[in-house]
């Protein structure tokens, strides 16, 4: 409970993300509509953040998974680009079904030299760290 | 690739919405000052759809927002603008040619763009998104100088990164669509284009005879978030609970902020046509969108964690059951308006 408090506490003191100021419009029946520029309030960026703790939950069980040997590395760059298979089947135009054979530790191993590079400049990464990944 | 540098005189404004900025700095190029609540407005910005059996980032897919485009077209259709639209190029270097070709008559071009690779966006944003719009006003070399409405400042690109953003791939992949103004009016129709718009809209929001678009969609999207924590757990409800949140406020806009801009524009065309109904249905849009920011608290409160959530789930849904009912308060009276 104490830590939940601190994170709140975190939240509403130091904002999280201090990127860029958007444009709000507000209402008030005095003043009517009003538009100001302003960062992000606490409440919207902790939705922002729990989309991005999810998806390193993500990232750490499929890390898990091919450790295990029931995953290719493929699996880990795709999730890390935040991709699903249909995005990168269309990325690196193939069919669904090849990239998920390509996703088993079996299809992985039997890639091609080319799809390799190929893959590797999908996730903007050297061929030699698909080959060898560092996780 | 010729060095030739240009840039036109285009004045870069911030907006709410991406699209209903960009369109309403187009007209602003051509001299009429067109705001974004109007080109909002005008150009049925105001949407919902719920579609539980489509999953996008994870979770059922919500959008309070039009398919891409409809605002640019619609304003521009509904206003005599004579405006051209591209849908798809096949070539991607055929794609940047035409904007170039574009650039060097001097016409400011919008474009639609998915956001994940677009190196000026905020980084907490960047998800593979292909909805947002932006305008290029000029090239220098391998740069181009990009007005985004939701960045502070105006930006520049370079000629691989446009290209990467400009075919981006996933839903609703943008295949480098173009658009762009050609020739406007002197004088524009700004009444009869409000009409028409107002009357899009309601039909949109409350006449669709499907379920799960406008005020029904939003109805069944309550009765399935009292659900969700029995049926999928309390971890996986707070995400989906935590999309609706995003979708709803992400990039200052989503659900409450487009109830905002709605209602800014029924004021607007209000005073513009000295109509008082139409002033009281924005003041009642301003209470709806009050109400929307509310729930957003309460579900950002909840997605921290709290002891009951099958207690909060049910206030939420009947929040958003409360939500959909002044909504419909407020179709149900633009529709009745004569103007």
């Amino acid at each position: 409970m104490s830590e939940e408090n601190a994170n709140i506490e975190q939240a509403e003191n130091g904002l999280l993300y201090k990127y860029n100021r958007e444009m709000f419009y507000h209402f008030d029946r005095e003043k009517g509509y009003t538009r100001e520029i302003d960062y992000q309030i606490s409440e919207n960026q902790t939705i922002i953040k729990q989309s991005w703790d999810a998806a390193e939950q993500r990232l750490e069980g499929v890390r898990q998974r091919i450790i295990a040997g029931r995953l290719s590395p493929i699996a880990y760059y795709m999730e890390k680009a935040l991709m699903e298979v249909p995005i990168l089947a269309a990325y690196m135009e193939m069919s669904k079904w090849r990239i998920r054979w390509h996703l088993t530790p079996k299809g992985f191993k039997n890639l091609k030299p080319e799809i390799l590079e190929k893959y590797a400049s999908v996730f903007g990464i050297p061929v030699e760290e698909m080959k060898h990944p560092n996780f | 690739m010729e060095s030739k540098s240009i840039l036109i005189d285009y004045t870069h404004r911030q907006a709410g919405h991406c699209e209903s900025g960009a369109t309403s700095n187009l007209f602003n190029f051509y001299g009429h000052k067109l705001s974004e609540p109007m080109a909002f407005g005008i150009g049925n910005g105001l949407y919902f759809s719920y579609i539980p059996f489509l999953k996008v980032q994870f979770a059922p897919m919500i959008s309070f927002r039009n398919l891409p485009n409809t605002v640019f077209h619609r304003s521009a259709k509904n206003l005599g603008v004579d405006a051209t639209v591209i849908k798809k190029f096949k070539d991607p270097n055929a794609a940047m040619l035409a904007l170039d070709r574009n650039l060097e008559k001097g016409i400011p071009t919008g474009m639609q763009v998915g956001v994940f690779n677009l190196t000026f966006f905020p980084p907490e944003y960047r998800m593979h998104y292909n909805m947002h719009n932006l305008v290029c006003f000029g090239k220098e070399g391998n740069l181009y100088h990009i007005s985004d409405t939701v960045m502070e400042h105006r930006h520049v690109l370079t000629y691989e990164d446009l290209m990467r953003v400009r075919y981006a791939k996933g839903p609703f992949a943008p295949n480098g669509k173009m658009y762009w103004i050609n020739t406007i009016p002197k004088e524009l129709d700004i009444k009869s284009a409000v009409i028409t718009g107002i009357k899009k809209t309601v039909y949109e929001m409350i006449k669709v005879p499907f379920p799960l678009i406008g005020v029904k969609g939003l109805r069944w999207m309550a009765r399935d978030l009292k659900k969700w924590p029995r049926k999928h757990g309390d971890a996986k409800a707070a995400f989906y609970l935590g999309q609706i949140l995003r979708m709803n406020e992400d990039f200052g806009t989503g659900g409450a902020g487009f109830r905002y801009i709605y209602g800014a524009f029924l004021k607007e065309s209000g005073e513009l046509f000295n109509n008082p109904e139409l002033l009281e249905a924005s003041d009642m849009m301003g209470k709806t969108a009050n109400k929307w920011r509310e729930f957003t608290y309460i579900g950002a409160r909840n997605c921290r964690g709290r002891s009951k959530p099958e207690e909060d789930y049910g206030m939420l849904g009947n929040m958003l059951n409360e939500i959909a009912t002044m909504e419909e308060n407020v179709y149900k009276k633009l529709d009745k308006i004569k103007l």
